[in-house]
């Protein structure tokens, strides 16, 4: 079985029906009208995470002056790894390093056993992950979920002074988010192009232009199609020919029996 | 195999006889490597949990990561016991360079147009036509061939596990170098492994081959075998068994000379 990206990952859908199992679904509800650009949630997310001068897990995306004299507007659009329901960096990791957190939704690196491969940056349309100079693996968002589980909200959502960001469990109809988004006049997601990764970050109240946010479709590697199509399917052929020969030696071998003269 | 007839009791003088093969040096670094790539082959697969690349059923990966205390703690093994093998390995191709390596690839390695004509009735005698094989040096066409695939395969899963092992040193834009290591990493161990199971198949279990197998142990195979599968190895040992009978009597002889010599001086 496999989704519509051709590969066989299956994730587990969170839905309304998890709340009786108190499955949690962490999404951010931004309210780009409320953003003013100062950046303090870049500042916060740096001394909180420890993200090396030179990189960040978040940006404030700056649309640029809207149209025409006396009628004006600029909009500042936040935007971080938006943790989707079918992420596609989760199913480009060969060691499964990086995994979407079946109780929340949080998706997360675990950094020793990421090796290092780069594979899930161009497959992310949303560029929220990069390779951190530090370490050298793959970085990103985790939702600070070392503050998250001490009941605090992340990093950039607890300094951001106009209230643009704002975090919680989509699934609770009482969460920060669930209320904000009752109230909003309008909610919007950015699919990537040709593909819905259901994101979990929600726009309210007003629009995005997603091709000004560089939001493309996943980029899957050459590497990675060859090994999917060519070596894997070479390597069972190959195991399973010599597998299948030894069989049929062994069972000729049985049948046959042993006498005093096989040498 | 050879098909000249042998009487009874020449079949059992020879079986009784011992012919030495294999080294200590030789046995040793088989073992180390066997358990090596018994203990790699099960953590890496282990690794590979992602659905596309996934080999072992989803049950053995959660066993294995639970058994290392989850997927980091199995990626690191993984990498340290690669490291392990890999500086053993390397250690001692490279003390035994001189005394064992070049030898054995100069004596043992090379593909005459014996092997050749060997491949070739091989295949017949797979389909079931009765045929006689040509005499065969110490290693047969078919373990000449595989010994390739072990060295071929050995090098290249070495670079490329060091390649991923130490891939955080290659800067961001190398990093396609990492991405391509994975299938070569991949596919170096699956085609040494399709081999494996021939080899593991024709030692444990295969008749023929019992004597070899003990070889592996002892390092002595017996006469019989090296004369019905290994031909010409087995006349070069005769031929120094020859040689060193000679050259005993002739320094008995010599003795004998000088007694005489001595008495008649």
């Amino acid at each position: 079985m496999t989704n519509d990206r051709g590969s066989s990952f299956v994730f587990r859908p969170l839905g309304e029906a998890d709340m009786a199992n108190s499955v949690k679904k962490y999404g951010f509800v931004i309210d780009p009208k409320r953003c003013i650009d100062c950046r303090a949630c870049l500042v916060a997310c740096r001394a909180e995470n420890n993200v090396p001068l030179g990189s960040t897990r978040i940006w404030v995306y700056d649309q640029g002056v809207q149209g025409t004299f006396p009628d004006l507007s600029q909009q500042f659009v936040p935007y971080n790894c938006m943790h989707c329901d079918e992420p596609p960096c989760v199913e480009v990791c060969p060691s499964q390093a990086t995994y979407k957190r079946p109780e929340d939704g949080v998706v997360v690196i675990d950094q020793q056993a990421c090796i290092g491969c780069g594979l899930c940056l161009p497959a992310c349309p949303y560029h929220a992950r990069f390779l951190n100079p530090d370490t050298g693996k793959a970085d990103k968002c985790n939702a600070c979920l070392q503050r998250v589980e001490q009941g605090e909200a992340p990093a950039c959502v607890a300094t951001c002074v106009g209230g643009a960001r704002l975090f919680g469990d989509l699934n609770d109809p009482n969460s920060d988010v669930s209320i904000a988004l009752r109230s909003a006049q309008s909610a919007q997601r950015l699919p990537a192009v040709g593909i819905d990764t259901g994101p979990n970050i929600i726009y309210i109240n007003d629009d995005v232009d997603e091709k000004k946010l560089a939001v493309t479709a996943p980029q899957i590697p050459a590497a990675d199609a060859f090994y999917k199509w060519i070596v894997i399917p070479g390597v069972l052929a190959a195991a399973g020919a010599a597998f299948l020969g030894q069989a049929a030696a062994f069972a000729r071998q049985l049948r046959k029996g042993e006498s005093e003269f096989d040498e | 195999m050879s098909t000249e007839v042998l009487t009874l009791a020449e079949r059992k003088r020879l079986r009784a006889k011992k012919i030495k093969k294999h080294g200590l040096a030789n046995i040793v670094t088989h073992w180390f490597n066997a358990v090596s790539w018994f203990v790699l082959l099960l953590t890496g697969l282990g690794i590979l949990g992602n659905p596309d690349l996934r080999i072992m059923p989803q049950g053995y990966v959660d066993f294995m990561r639970n058994l290392f205390g989850g997927i980091g703690g199995l990626v690191e093994s993984h990498k340290i016991f690669g490291m392990i093998w890999l500086l053993v390995i390397t250690y001692n191709v490279l003390l035994g360079f001189r005394r064992y390596f070049v030898p054995f690839a100069r004596k043992r390695m090379l593909l005459t147009p014996d092997d050749i004509e060997w491949l070739k009735k091989y295949g017949q005698k797979l389909v079931g036509k009765k045929v006689t094989l040509p005499p065969q040096d110490a290693y047969n066409a078919g373990q000449k061939l595989y010994g390739y695939v072990v060295i071929l395969g050995t090098v290249t899963i070495g670079l490329t596990g060091l390649i991923m092992t130490f891939s955080t040193l290659f800067p961001p834009e190398m990093r396609w170098i990492v991405q391509w290591a994975r299938p070569f990493h991949f596919g170096a161990a699956g085609l040494v492994v399709a081999g494996l199971i021939i080899h593991v198949y024709m030692a444990a279990f295969f008749p023929e081959e019992k004597s070899a197998f003990f070889s592996m142990i002892h390092g002595e195979v017996d006469a019989l075998y090296a004369r019905l599968h290994h031909k010409k190895w087995y006349d070069e040992k005769v031929a120094e068994e020859r040689d060193y009978e000679m050259r005993v009597r002739l320094e008995e002889i010599e003795a004998k000379e000088k007694e005489a010599e001595g008495i008649n001086g």
